[in-house]
C-alpha cells in the first residue's frame, strides 16, 4: 500500500518534468525572451539596453536548455530550464514577468475559485444523482423517455448560452442576482447564485445520462436478480445493493477532479468576473505572461496527478476488490 | 396441507413472438426432487425464473398458472410476491461469482433475508448468520461472515449462495445448475451438501441440470425439456431404466461413458513427436516499491512426458491445476520458466524466433470457447487462410480457395460456407471451423484446450468422432487438455493427472482410470457423478 | 474566368469527405461492418439527424469550393476569394446595411442625421438600404413577406417532392401514414421540410434580413451559414488529427507492453496532466504571435484565418487523443489475451498482421463510438475557445464569433437578440442532431446495448 503511493509519487516527477518542457519548449519556439522583453516593457520604453536589463531581472538572459558557455554538469543546469524547474519543484513561483509576486496571487485567489467551485461540484452531484436515480428506477417508461430527451437537449446547448441566458434572466430580468462581480465574507453569497446555477444546469444533462446508463449497467447484473430472488422490496434492492456498486465508479469520476477545483473554471470566471485563478490565468495568457502561465500548468499537472492518487485510494475505500500493488 | 408443493400448468412465455416455453406442465411433492433436464435454450432457466416471477423484461408470460402450496402466484401483487421470495422460495443460481453482491459482506447478505423475512435484529441475526455458514460447511464462520465474497473459493462462494437461499427457510428450493461452473470434487460435495439438506428440512427441490449424472445423484422425478416443451416426465428409476422419447436417448447416447474401450495403440517411434523435460511456468509476483518479484505463482512445476506420433495423451486436471497454461507453455505461446520441450529434437526454447514462426505450422491449438476464437470481422475463408498466408503455403490465391473448400467439407460444413461470417454458425460448427483452421497448416501435433467443454452434450460427441476420425485418417498427435473423465475414456490413448502444477500419474488410459494409484487420481474418479442404473 | 483557388481547409474538407465515402464502400461490402449501420439506418430519430447533419455537410462542401474572382475595373485591391456559396448566397454577401437592423426590419435601429429633400438635416430611423427596399409603402411589408413566403415555401416543397422521386421513388409520398420504413418516412419528411425552409428562406433572404444584420450592417442569416463550415471542419478535422496517434499509440502499447507501453502511458499522462484549455491557449497564443511577425507571408485574410483554423485543430486533436489512446490500450490488451489473437500466434502469424488484421478491426467501433461522440462537443468547444480569445480567427465566420460579438450588446434597450439568438439556435440544431445521431451509432456498435435494457421492476406477469 505505502510502497504503491511512494512510487505513483515517485512517478509524478518524471511527469512533471515533462510537463516542464513542453511548456519550455512551445513557448520559446516561437517567442524569444527579447519578444516577450518587448511586450511587457511596451512600446515607449523599449531601449535595447532596457531589454536586455529585463531579460537579467526575470533570469531570461540565460540559454533554455543547453548552456554551451559552462562546462561539465553546469552546462545543464546553469540553465533557464533547470532553474525554473527546480524552483517549481520547490513551489517557489517566483515573480511573474509583469513584476507581481506569483505565490501572493495564487493564495489570494484561491479562495474565490474554491468558493464557486465546490458548490458547483457539491450540488451538481446531488442534483445528477438525484435524479438519474429516479429515472433509472422508472425506467422503460414514458417518464424516462422525455427525461432522456431532455438531457440530450440540455447536453447541446452551448455552456455559453446556459451563462448569457441565466445572466439575462436572472440578473436582468428577475433582479435576483448580480450580473457579474465578487465581494468577501458572507456577501460573496449574492454573487456567486448565478455562477453556480449556471454551471450546474451545464453539466446537468451530460452527468444524468452517464449516472443513469452506470445504474441500468448494475441493475442488468446477477447480482441485483439474486437479491430480488431474496425477497427484497424494490427500494432495498436499489438503495442497498445498485446504489452502493454504481456510486463506485460515480465516486471516483468525481474525486479526480477534486484537486483540479483548486484552479477553478477558466470560462465562467472570466463571465462572472470573479477573481479566482481560472480568470487569474486567462488574465496572463492575455497578456503573455509565461512566468504565470509556466506556474498554472506546472499547478494543474500537480493537481491531475494528485487526483489520479485519490482516485486510487477511493477505489481502495469503496471497493472492497481492490487492493493496490 | 396436501403434500403437493409446486404445480405448474399450461405455462407459455414468450420473448418477443417467439414461444420459449409452450403448454407447460410440472408437479412437485414436498419433500422430493425434481429434475430438470435439458440442453442449453430448451427453457429451463426460463421455467425457474416464471416461478420465483424473476423473467427478464423482454420475456412475458402469456398463458398456465404456478401454485405454490395453496397460493396461486401470479395473481399475487408485486409486494406480496416479496413475501413469497426468499421466505418460501429459495433460489441458487448457476454463476456464485456473479450472483453475489462484490461489496457487501457475506454475512450481510445472509443477514438481509433475516432481516427480512424473520425480523431478525443485532445479536440474534448475527447468530443466525454464523449458524448458517457453519451448517453449510464453512469453517471458521465468526471471521468468515465479515469477508467479501472475492474473498472465497469458488466452491465456498456456493456454499455461501446455498445458505442465504435457505435462510428463509423457504418450503421450495430452486438450484439452477448450482454446480456448472465448480470442479468435479467440489461438485460432489456441494451436491452432498444440497441433498442433505434437502432431506433434514423436508424441502421440495427443483433442481436444473444438463449433466444426465448431476441429475442421477439428486432426482426423485426427472422431466427432460427440449425447445421450451417438456417430452418426457418420469421417476428417477424408470427414466434410467428405459428412457422413452427419442430425444431422451439421444441425450443417453451422447454422454461421455466412464467405461475401459478398446483403443489401437500408436505406433511407438524411437524419436517422439513431443518430448517436454521438467516444464515449468512460474507467473511473478511483484511487489514493493522497486517492483521486485518476491514471489511466484508456480502454475506447472516440473512436468515431464512424451507423444508419440498419432497419439492422444488426456491432460486432465481441475480448475486451477495448471493444464491449460501447460498447453500454452508448449506451444511457446507464453514464456517458459525452466524446463526443454522437443519437437523432433529440437529444443523449441532455443529456436530463433524466424525458425519458431516456421516450426508453428506443425503445432496448432484448438480452444475451449468457439465464440471467442475466430475474429469476428473476418470471413470463414480469411480465417482458414491466415495460417497458409502467413506460412507461405498453399500455393495461388485460387488454389487456396479450393484448399478451404476442401477442409471445410472434411470437417463436415458445406463448401459454400466459406463466404460467411463466424456468428452466422452454431458453437459445434464453430468448433468444426476452428479445427479446419488448424488443419489447414497440416500440423503434426494439436493440442485440444477443453474442446468440447463448452458444448452441448450431443454436439460434443459429434466434435470428439471428428477429432477421431481426422487422427485415424491423418495421423494427427493429439494433447488432449479435459476436466471431464468420461472423454477422457473415449479419445485418449493415455492419460496425465495434473495438480497444483505436476503430474501425479500418468500411464495408458485404461490403467490410470480403472486402477488409479495415487490418491488424487483416486478422489478425482469417486467425485464423477455416475449413473449405477 | 474565375479562377479556382485550394485553401487547405478545403483540401482537407474534401479528402474527409473522400475518407467518408471509401468507408461506406468498404462497409457496404462487409456485413459486419454493414450491420450496425443498418440498425442506425432504422431509427427514426437518428435518420432525420443524419438527414440534418447531410444537409450542413453539403453547405460546408459548397463552402468549401473557392475561386479567386476577377477583380472589378479599376479597383486596384485584389478581391478576397469566395466559395460556391458565397456566390449562391451573393445577394445575402452583398447586401450589406450601415449598422445593426432587426429580423424583417425596413428601417435602422439606431437613429442616424439623413439630410431631407428639403435641406434640413433630421434624426430618424433610415430607412434599409437593401431589407424591404423593393416596397414603396412599409405597410406592405406583411402582405409581403405572407405572399413571398408562401411562394418560397411552395417552390421548396415542389424541389422537394422531385427531389425525392428523383432519387428515393420509395419514400416519394412520406405523408402517408401506412409505411413498412418509418425511418426512412422520417428521413424523407425531414428532407421535405428542409426543403420547404430552403425555398422560405431563398423567397424572403433576397429582400429582407430574415435574421437582422449585426453591428457592420452584415446580414446574420449570411454569418450562420458561414459559421456551418467552421464548426464541422473543427469538430471533423480535430478527431482526424486525433485518431493516428490515438489508434497507433494506443493499440501498439496494448499489443507489445513492455517498453511501448510504459513510453506511451508516460506521453498521455504528461499531456494529459495539463489542462487542456491551458495548452490550446498557450499554442494559439503562440501561433498568433507567429503570425503577427510573419504578416507579409499571407496572400490574404482568409488564408490568414484558414490556416488558423487548421492550427486550431491540430492543437485541439494534439491535446484531445489521450483519452481515445488510453480507451483503444485497455481494449488492445483485452484483446490480445482472446483466443483468436492467440490463434494467430500459434499459426505463425508476424506480429504487425496481427495489429492490422486482428486488433485494428475489432476496436473500430470504439473509434467510430469516439469520433461521433466528439464531434458534438468540439462544436460546442469552438465557441467557448474563440469567446476567450483562444479559438478561430476573428476575421472567420464562426458561432463562437458571433456570439463573442453580440453578447455586450444584450445590455442594449431595446436588446440586440438577434445575433445571439440566430448563432445560438443554430448551433443547437446541429449539436442536438449530433448528439442523437451519436446515441444512435452507440448503441447500435456498442456490443454492451445489444442486449435488452434492464428494468428496475420484475416483468409484469
Amino acid at each position: 500500500m505505502m510502497g504503491y503511493f511512494v512510487r505513483r509519487l515517485l512517478y509524478a516527477i518524471p511527469i512533471l518534468l515533462g510537463v516542464n518542457v513542453l511548456t519550455f519548449a512551445l513557448f520559446f519556439l516561437v517567442n524569444t525572451p527579447d519578444d516577450m522583453a518587448r511586450m511587457q516593457l511596451g512600446e515607449r520604453r523599449l531601449t535595447p539596453a532596457a531589454i536586455e536589463q529585463w531579460k537579467v531581472d526575470h533570469g531570461y538572459h540565460r540559454p533554455v536548455f543547453w548552456n554551451a558557455a559552462q562546462t561539465g554538469v553546469t552546462q545543464l543546469t546553469d540553465t533557464l530550464f533547470f532553474d525554473s524547474s527546480t524552483r517549481l519543484f520547490r513551489f517557489d513561483f517566483g515573480k511573474s514577468d509583469a513584476g507581481r509576486d506569483i505565490n501572493a496571487d495564487i493564495a489570494e485567489r484561491m479562495g474565490p475559485s474554491l468558493v464557486i467551485a465546490v458548490p458547483v461540484l457539491l450540488v451538481g452531484l446531488a442534483c445528477a444523482l438525484t435524479w438519474s436515480l429516479a429515472i433509472a428506477w422508472l425506467a422503460g417508461t414514458r417518464l424516462d423517455f422525455w427525461s432522456g430527451v431532455l438531457c440530450v437537449a440540455m447536453m447541446s446547448i452551448s455552456g455559453l448560452f446556459y451563462i448569457i441566458g441565466g445572466q439575462w434572466l436572472l440578473a436582468k430580468l428577475w433582479h435576483l442576482a448580480p450580473i457579474s462581480g465578487y465581494a468577501d465574507g458572507l456577501a460573496s453569497l449574492r454573487f456567486i447564485l448565478l455562477p453556480v446555477v449556471v454551471s450546474v444546469l451545464a453539466s446537468l444533462g451530460g452527468s444524468v445520462r452517464w449516472y443513469r446508463a452506470l445504474f441500468l449497467e448494475e441493475l442488468g447484473k446477477d447480482y441485483v436478480r439474486m437479491a430480488r430472488a431474496k425477497g427484497l422490496s424494490d427500494a432495498r434492492v436499489m438503495f442497498g445493493h445498485v446504489f452502493r456498486n454504481a456510486l463506485i465508479p460515480i465516486l471516483t469520476g468525481v474525486v479526480v477532479l477534486i484537486p483540479s477545483l483548486f484552479l477553478g473554471a477558466l470560462i465562467t470566471e472570466a463571465f462572472f468576473a470573479i477573481p479566482g485563478l481560472g480568470s487569474y490565468t486567462i488574465e496572463a495568457l492575455q497578456a503573455q505572461d509565461f512566468a504565470v502561465v509556466r506556474a498554472m500548468v506546472f499547478l494543474g499537472s500537480l493537481l491531475y496527478v494528485a487526483g489520479l492518487m485519490l482516485t486510487d485510494l477511493s477505489y481502495l475505500i469503496a471497493d472492497p476488490r481492490v487492493r493496490l500493488e | 396441507m396436501s403434500d403437493r408443493l409446486l404445480q405448474i400448468d399450461q405455462l407459455s412465455v414468450h420473448i418477443g413472438d417467439q414461444p420459449v416455453i409452450e403448454n407447460l406442465s410440472l408437479k412437485l411433492k414436498r419433500g422430493e426432487t425434481l429434475v430438470l433436464a435439458g440442453e442449453s435454450g430448451s427453457g429451463k432457466s426460463l421455467t425457474a425464473l416464471s416461478i420465483a416471477r424473476l423473467l427478464p423484461a423482454a420475456a412475458q408470460v402469456r398463458a398456465g398458472q404456478i401454485t405454490l402450496g395453496d397460493t396461486a402466484l401470479f395473481p399475487l401483487t408485486e409486494r406480496e410476491m416479496t413475501k413469497v421470495r426468499g421466505a418460501r422460495i429459495g433460489y441458487i443460481f448457476q454463476e456464485p461469482q456473479l450472483a453475489l453482491n462484490p461489496v457487501m459482506t457475506v454475512g450481510d447478505q445472509i443477514g438481509e433475508v433475516l432481516a427480512c423475512h424473520l425480523k431478525l435484529r443485532g445479536k440474534a441475526r448475527q447468530q443466525r448468520v454464523i449458524g448458517a455458514l457453519a451448517a453449510v460447511g464453512i469453517p471458521d464462520p465468526e471471521r468468515r461472515a465479515g469477508e467479501y465474497p472475492h474473498q472465497f473459493s469458488g466452491g465456498m462462494k456456493q456454499r455461501v449462495m446455498i445458505a442465504i437461499a435457505l435462510a428463509g427457510e423457504p418450503e421450495l428450493l430452486i438450484a439452477d445448475e448450482p454446480t456448472t461452473a465448480l470442479d468435479v470434487t467440489v461438485q460432489a460435495q456441494v451436491l452432498a451438501l444440497l441433498k442433505a439438506e434437502q432431506q433434514r428440512r423436508g424441502m421440495g427441490m427443483l433442481f436444473i441440470t444438463h449433466d444426465l449424472g448431476v441429475a442421477w445423484q439428486v432426482a426423485d422425478h426427472l422431466a427432460v425439456m427440449q425447445a421450451g416443451r417438456v417430452v418426457e416426465n418420469a421417476p428417477r428409476d424408470r427414466f434410467y431404466a428405459a428412457p422413452e422419447h427419442p430425444y431422451s436417448r439421444t441425450l443417453f447416447a451422447a454422454l461421455p461413458k466412464l467405461e475401459p474401450q478398446a483403443h489401437t495403440a500408436p505406433v511407438v517411434h524411437d524419436q517422439p513427436l513431443l518430448e517436454v523435460r521438467n516444464l515449468a511456468i512460474h507467473f511473478p509476483i511483484r511487489r514493493g516499491l522497486l517492483k521486485r518479484t518476491v514471489a511466484s505463482v508456480k502454475a506447472v512445476n516440473g512436468v515431464s512426458f512424451t507423444l508419440q506420433a498419432g497419439e492422444t495423451l488426456a491432460v486432465v486436471g481441475e480448475s486451477g491445476s495448471g493444464k491449460t497454461t501447460m498447453g500454452r507453455g508448449i506451444l511457446r505461446l507464453l514464456d517458459l520458466t525452466d524446463g526443454q520441450v522437443l519437437h523432433r529434437g529440437d529444443d523449441l526454447r532455443q529456436l530463433s524466433s524466424e525458425a519458431l514462426r516456421i516450426r508453428r505450422r506443425e503445432l496448432q491449438m484448438i480452444f475451449q470457447d468457439p465464440f471467442a476464437a475466430m475474429n469476428p470481422r473476418m470471413l470463414v475463408n480469411e480465417i482458414l487462410q491466415e495460417g497458409m498466408l502467413a506460412q507461405g503455403i498453399g500455393g495461388s490465391a485460387a488454389q487456396r480457395d479450393a484448399r478451404v473448400r476442401e477442409l471445410l467439407v472434411q470437417v463436415g460444413l458445406k463448401a459454400e460456407h466459406a463466404l460467411r461470417y463466424p456468428h452466422e454458425f452454431s458453437g459445434g460448427q464453430r468448433q468444426r471451423l476452428c479445427i479446419a483452421r488448424a488443419l489447414a497448416v497440416e500440423p503434426r501435433m494439436v493440442v485440444c484446450d477443453e474442446p468440447t467443454s463448452a458444448l452441448d452434450v450431443s454436439v460434443q460427441a459429434q466434435i470428439l468422432e471428428l477429432l477421431e476420425e481426422l487422427q485415424q485418417r491423418l495421423g494427427i498427435a493429439y494433447l488432449f487438455i479435459t476436466h471431464n473423465l468420461g472423454v477422457v475414456a473415449r479419445i485418449a490413448h493415455r492419460v496425465a493427472v495434473m495438480h497444483q502444477g505436476v503430474i501425479v500419474e500418468q500411464g495408458p488410459v485404461n490403467d490410470v482410470l480403472f486402477a488409479p494409484r495415487h490418491p488424487y487420481t483416486q478422489a478425482l474418479l469417486a467425485a464423477v457423478p455416475r449413473i449405477e442404473a | 474566368m474565375p479562377i479556382p483557388l485550394l485553401l487547405l481547409s478545403d483540401l482537407a474538407a474534401w479528402l474527409l469527405f473522400g475518407v467518408a465515402l471509401a468507408y461506406a464502400f468498404t462497409a457496404s461490402r462487409r456485413e459486419h461492418l454493414r450491420a450496425p449501420w443498418r440498425r442506425v439506418r432504422q431509427q427514426p430519430v437518428a435518420m432525420v439527424a443524419a438527414v440534418i447533419l447531410l444537409a450542413h455537410v453539403g453547405i460546408t462542401l459548397l463552402d468549401s469550393l473557392h475561386f479567386a474572382p476577377q477583380a472589378a475595373n479599376g479597383t486596384e485591391a485584389e478581391p478576397e476569394p469566395l466559395s460556391v456559396l458565397d456566390f449562391v448566397l451573393t445577394p445575402l454577401r452583398t447586401g450589406v446595411e450601415t449598422s445593426y437592423s432587426a429580423p424583417f426590419a425596413l428601417l435602422g435601429f439606431d437613429r442616424e442625421s439623413v439630410l431631407q429633400a428639403d435641406g434640413r438635416v433630421v434624426r430618424e430611423y433610415p430607412r434599409l438600404r437593401y431589407g424591404g427596399a423593393h416596397l414603396r409603402d412599409p405597410a406592405q411589408r406583411g402582405a409581403d413577406i405572407l405572399q413571398r413566403g408562401a411562394l418560397g415555401a411552395a417552390a421548396g416543397a415542389l424541389a422537394g417532392l422531385l427531389l425525392l422521386r428523383l432519387l428515393w421513388p420509395a419514400q416519394c409520398r412520406p405523408w402517408r401514414r401506412r409505411n413498412d420504413d418509418p425511418a426512412g418516412r422520417a428521413a424523407a419528411l425531414t428532407l421535405l421540410v428542409l426543403c420547404v425552409l430552403a425555398g422560405l428562406g431563398g423567397a424572403l433572404a433576397t429582400r429582407y434580413h430574415v435574421f437582422g444584420t449585426d453591428k457592420v450592417g452584415m446580414d446574420v442569416l449570411y454569418q450562420s451559414i458561414k459559421s456551418v463550415r467552421t464548426g464541422l471542419l473543427i469538430g471533423t478535422l480535430t478527431t482526424l488529427v486525433t485518431l493516428p496517434f490515438a489508434l497507433v499509440l494506443g493499440v501498439a502499447a496494448g499489443y507489445y507492453r513492455g517498453l511501448v507501453d510504459d513510453l506511451v502511458q508516460y506521453l498521455y499522462t504528461t499531456l494529459a496532466s495539463i489542462p487542456g484549455v491551458l495548452l490550446v491557449a498557450a499554442s494559439a497564443l503562440l501561433l498568433d504571435g507567429l503570425m503577427t511577425r510573419h504578416e507579409d507571408a499571407f496572400s490574404s485574410l482568409i488564408v490568414r484565418a484558414d490556416l488558423r483554423l487548421l492550427a486550431l485543430c491540430v492543437i485541439l486533436g494534439i491535446t484531445s487523443w489521450t483519452g481515445l489512446c488510453r480507451l483503444l490500450r485497455a481494449e488492445a490488451l483485452k484483446l490480445r489475451e482472446s483466443d483468436f489473437v492467440r490463434a494467430a500466434e500459434a499459426l505463425g502469424v508476424r506480429g504487425p498482421r496481427i495489429l492490422w488484421r486482428h486488433l485494428l478491426p475489432n476496436v473500430m467501433h470504439i473509434v467510430i463510438i469516439a469520433t461521433v461522440l466528439d464531434f458534438s462537443g468540439l462544436v460546442l468547444a469552438e465557441a467557448a475557445l474563440t469567446y476567450i480569445n483562444i479559438g478561430v480567427d476573428p476575421g472567420m465566420e464562426s458561432w463562437g464569433n458571433m456570439i463573442n460579438a453580440a453578447r455586450m450588446e444584450l445590455a442594449r434597450q431595446p436588446a440586440v437578440w438577434w445575433s445571439l439568438s440566430a448563432a445560438m439556435l443554430w448551433m443547437f440544431v446541429l449539436v442536438l442532431a449530433a448528439n442523437l445521431f451519436a446515441d444512435a451509432v452507440r448503441e447500435a456498435f456498442d456490443p454492451r446495448t445489444r442486449e435488452a435494457t434492464p428494468s428496475a421492476r420484475p416483468a409484469g406477469t
